[in-house]
């Protein structure tokens, strides 16, 4: 034991002065001749049924290629992941969960180039694509394209006797006031019209959407409109108010699926948790989804949101094999294989969406339609070497407006005076 | 001017109680919402007797998860960690203390400078050490990473400063060598301080989060923390369970202090020291 | 001071005692420090080589006004947490230190929050704090309180919050080892002082105070130290918000470096977070050495 420990305690101390130095030899990637198995890292296996579904599906395709998942916690995925890339881990697969934390690894030399394999791949089917340029250079492929939609309960608009036709072109100020009639009840039986998650992207990347505001010029009075209607919903009762969501942690999960919110904007990736939810009897709402409400005068449905994609690490011990995954996930038949689990694929292809609108419990009446194919899918926020910095920023002066701690003008005043003197200096 | 003593001792009495019970209140609420379903934990005001009791959900977290598992490595890297801990711990004070040689203030200086500096500054370093020795993704990454903590070694040190040197000195003309003097005289004496650093150590790697979840990535090797806090991820939160887990995870340190109070409080030989 | 065995034995038994522990600490925990100093003066993001600029994140550091913000909240934090919790935990080892029925009840109930799981205490404490229907405020506007504090809610109010629930949840843990150092104070000493017509005040100032100098040296350390290095309760409860009002600098570094890939600036923080808990300890220290003497 203890001679072990010893032989431990000098490889260890040996090896801090290899590492001072940088070292660690690039993964070698032969050809995949024979079984050979690969490593994908994922968050939240058990409950984000699409990475079973590639996996199964791309076990089928190839049988010689054996997935195994490396299980991540959701809420820190980036956090692991950067400290495992720092460590020099080998994992194969790298899923790439929001694109500013691609940009990072791909530019820190992290990632093995795949523009070779995104040359090939038709870049009007999968307008994603675009947003992993970086100087002509590809180090990862979509897979699945998240944008935001309004969802409803059926169940409450029907008691309200609101038409669910009216939802199809709703301006900010109409879904404020559409808001408003659907607030009912007090205390325990409190139903809120909406409700506005505490992220600063319900109010913020929208707004950036819609305006066409750049969220990292500095100047952030085109935020101003759509503070208002939040702030406005807050005070009127008609939405949850920020500080009570924001201290107890309440998430739009447990609001909306327990029908205590009747409408709720959010990513269509929720759409795939409503119906595993349904389907174990979780949950019995009753749901639609309708196109994000726009302001006044747009005749467009333009939203945002944020793909997201398979990347292989520059140590990938199977760095063949590897790709050969992620070709397969992003393509025709990786995008079948979710569409099926109700997460909108990356490949906007005809009968991929017959697919995603056939499943049983996914709503395909012509609103619900026209929510998930607008006009326009903005990406949440900009790729830059600042993004993170203004990212923290806004989020802070985003606590502060909401909260009441800072009013509107000064808050944004706040904002744009931050980003200016303390990003990208 | 004092109040009869029976007096005093009842208002105090009742000061504790209160306050014990005013402490117990998150407990409670743990204990609530273990048997409650998942909408029923946030609500505002707070429920405080479930509409139903949920039992089953006890029976369920063993089939959800893999308790069994987490809680198994979770005692496994606890227990190995304490007993290292609290050996290593208290031999070095021992040196520290009760011997004086060249270069000890340098040492302890050492030791005592890396307990200012957080975890989460060296915690990069310290994994790309683990990296290359093949450790990382193991549990002996793990325990050498706390068996060799500072903390054991000050508190160990505080503790056998109040040890008089008459004894040991005493000891030494009797001609007991420095190991004799530790294991017979010091180590005896020092009970009340070894169970205290058993107590927290082992409560400390019982409830650690962020040292499973750097180093541990492989879900077998995972302990109740992660295990636990992987439940309330992005897309699910499965609030009660983790609740019933959450109990079932303090439970194993309940014992392990109703079982270990006795030591640290029962007294000890004060007649050998004077 | 006499020495019975020889000097050059002592050294070799000194050395015996101290060495096995210490190499395990020193290439485990020591190394990697130093390699956090040396990274403080690096530009590095664990990709990248290394490139030496020398005082360059110091400068940045100094710069920037989220630093400042975070260093303020720490001392903030440190200011509340050291007194309440050394205070709190002595009060309740001298009342749980002797024969009251119910005894192991209540030293088993005190130590109870420090191993209530986090998470768990971050949803109770959040919800004692509600603005609204929180508990707190409605006894605090029984008691009178006409505008109650926003607690979490608010940017003046948050900290605090904080310092409360981590003094309730800290105190249990350094009561235990409190309760270990008044077993070394034999009970003949109180038995003396009580012939003698000593108060209970008086033998608490006289008898329990002194005796437990190394205890409460090592506890105020300890406490400083971990204030300054606090992270997990802040990380559940608040995650630093609303605004930067309760980031501390553990947060900013953990940030910086895990998040950011930042390696040599998250050093230079920790660098300057290590340098202000140092003058602290030695102040400590000082005071400590001149006690005994």
């Amino acid at each position: 034991m203890k001679r072990h420990l010893i032989t431990t305690i000098a490889v260890a101390t040996g090896s801090v002065l290899l590492a001072a130095c940088g070292g660690g030899s690039p993964g070698a990637g032969g050809d995949p001749k024979g079984p050979v198995t690969i490593k994908v890292s994922v968050w939240n296996y058990a409950t984000t049924p699409e990475f079973k579904a590639l996996i199964d599906g791309f076990k089928a395709a190839e049988p010689s290629i054996t997935v195994k998942p490396v299980d991540i916690l959701a809420e820190d995925y980036a956090r692991k992941l950067t400290a495992m890339l720092a460590g020099g881990d080998t994992t194969d697969v790298l899923t790439m969960k929001n694109v500013i934390d691609y940009s990072r690894y791909a530019t820190r030399n992290q990632l093995m180039p795949l523009t070779g394999e995104a040359k090939a791949v038709d870049k009007t089917a999968v307008p994603a694509l675009s947003t992993y340029d970086l100087d002509g250079k590809y180090f990862a492929l979509p897979y699945r394209q998240d944008f935001w939609v309004l969802y409803y309960n059926k169940t409450l608009l029907k008691k309200a006797g609101v038409d669910e036709k009216t939802l199809t072109n709703l301006t900010w100020p109409q879904y404020a006031e559409l808001a408003g009639k659907l607030t009912s009840g007090t205390g325990a039986s409190k139903v809120h019209g909406t409700f506005l998650q505490t992220w600063r992207s319900v109010v913020q990347a929208v707004s950036a959407a819609q305006t066409g505001g750049d969220q990292l010029g500095g100047n952030y009075g085109f935020f101003k409109d759509q503070y208002a209607l939040a702030l406005g919903l807050q005070r009127s009762g008609a939405a949850l108010p920020f500080a009570t969501a924001f201290t107890q942690k309440i998430t739009y999960k447990s609001v909306f699926s327990s029908g205590k919110a009747a409408t709720l904007p959010m990513g269509t990736w929720y759409a795939s948790t409503l119906l595993a939810d349904k389907a174990s009897g979780k949950s019995t709402v009753d749901w639609g989804m309708a196109p994000m409400p726009q302001i006044a005068g747009s005749s467009k449905v333009t939203t945002f949101g944020s793909p997201t994609a398979f990347a292989v690490n520059k140590k990938a011990k199977n760095a063949a094999a590897a790709k050969r995954f992620v070709t397969w996930a992003s393509g025709p038949e990786g995008a079948k294989a979710i569409a099926k689990v109700g997460v909108v694929p990356a490949l906007n292809d005809p009968a991929v969406r017959d697919i995603y609108f056939g499943l049983d419990g996914i709503p395909n009446d012509p609103i619900a339609k026209k929510a998930l194919t607008p006009d326009d899918v903005k990406l949440e926020m900009p790729i830059s070497d600042t993004s993170s910095d203004v990212d923290q920023i806004l989020t802070e002066t985003h606590q502060l407006i909401m909260t009441g701690e800072k009013d509107l003008d000064a808050g944004l005043a706040e904002m744009s005076s931050r980003v200016r003197s303390e990003v990208g200096r | 001017m004092t109040a009869p003593r029976t007096v005093r001792a009842s208002a105090t009495w009742a000061a504790l109680a209160l306050l014990s019970a005013a402490v117990l209140v998150p407990f409670a609420w743990m204990l609530v919402s273990s048997v409650k379903l998942d909408d029923e934990v946030f609500t505002v005001p707070v429920q405080w007797i479930p509409k139903q009791f949920h039992w089953e959900n006890y029976v369920d977290i063993w089939t959800t998860i893999p308790m069994l598992t987490y809680l198994k490595n979770s005692l496994l890297l606890s227990v190995v960690i304490t007993v290292l801990q609290v050996l290593t711990g208290s031999f070095a004070a021992y040196g520290f203390a009760k011997v004086s040689f060249p270069g000890r203030d340098l040492l302890f200086y050492s030791y005592l400078a890396t307990i200012a500096v957080p975890w989460q500054a060296y915690m990069v370093p310290q994994y790309i050490l683990m990296e290359k020795a093949g450790l990382v993704d193991t549990h002996l990454s793990l325990i050498l990473l706390q068996a060799f903590g500072a903390f054991g070694v000050f508190l160990m040190r505080q503790y056998y400063l109040t040890i008089p040197d008459e004894l040991l000195d005493a000891a030494r003309l009797d001609g007991l060598t420095e190991y004799g003097i530790w294991a017979r005289i010091v180590l005896p004496l020092s009970r009340p301080a070894m169970a205290s650093l058993a107590l927290v150590t082992f409560v400390n790697t019982w409830n650690d989060y962020m040292g499973p979840f750097i180093y541990l990535t492989d879900n077998d090797l995972w302990t109740v923390q992660i295990g636990l806090r992987s439940f309330v991820g992005a897309y699910d939160a499965q609030y009660a369970l983790m609740m019933t887990g959450s109990v079932l995870s303090v439970l194993p340190v309940v014992v392990i202090f109703l079982f270990g109070q006795r030591y640290f409080v029962q007294g000890i030989a004060t007649s050998g020291m004077k | 001071m006499r020495r019975f065995p020889g000097p050059r034995r002592t050294t070799l038994a000194g050395w015996t005692f101290i060495l096995p522990g210490f190499l395990g600490f020193a290439a485990l925990t020591l190394v990697p420090v130093m390699a956090t100093f040396g990274l403080a003066f690096l530009d590095w993001d664990s990709y990248s080589t290394p490139e030496w600029v020398g005082l360059a994140n110091f400068e940045r550091l100094a710069a920037n006004p989220t630093f400042w913000t975070a260093l303020g909240n720490t001392v903030f934090y440190a200011a509340g947490h050291v007194p309440l919790t050394l205070v709190a935990s002595l009060g309740l080892a001298v009342l749980l230190n002797r024969r009251i029925r119910g005894v192991q009840y209540f030293r088993t109930a005190l130590f109870f929050p420090y191993i209530t799981s986090l998470v768990a205490v971050a949803i109770v404490w959040n919800l004692l704090f509600d603005p609204d229907l929180g508990p707190v405020n409605q006894l605090l506007r029984a008691l009178g309180a006409g505008d109650p504090p926003g607690w979490t809610s608010s940017t003046t109010w948050a900290m605090p919050a904080i310092i409360i629930a981590s003094v309730w949840r800290d105190m249990g843990y350094y009561m235990v080892l409190y309760l270990a150092g008044l077993q070394t104070i034999p009970p003949e000493l109180y038995e003396a002082a009580e012939v003698d017509g000593a108060g209970a005040w008086q033998r608490f100032r006289h008898i329990t105070v002194p005796s437990l100098r190394t205890m409460t040296f090592f506890i105020l350390i300890m406490l400083t130290v971990s204030s300054f290095k606090v992270f997990d309760l802040v990380q559940v409860m608040t995650e630093g918000g609303p605004g930067r009002s309760t980031l501390v600098l553990s947060q900013l570094i953990f940030r910086e470096g895990i998040t950011e890939g930042r390696f040599g600036y998250s050093s230079a923080i920790a660098v300057v977070l290590f340098a202000v808990v140092l003058v602290l300890t030695m102040v400590q220290f000082g005071f400590s050495r001149r006690d005994e003497r």
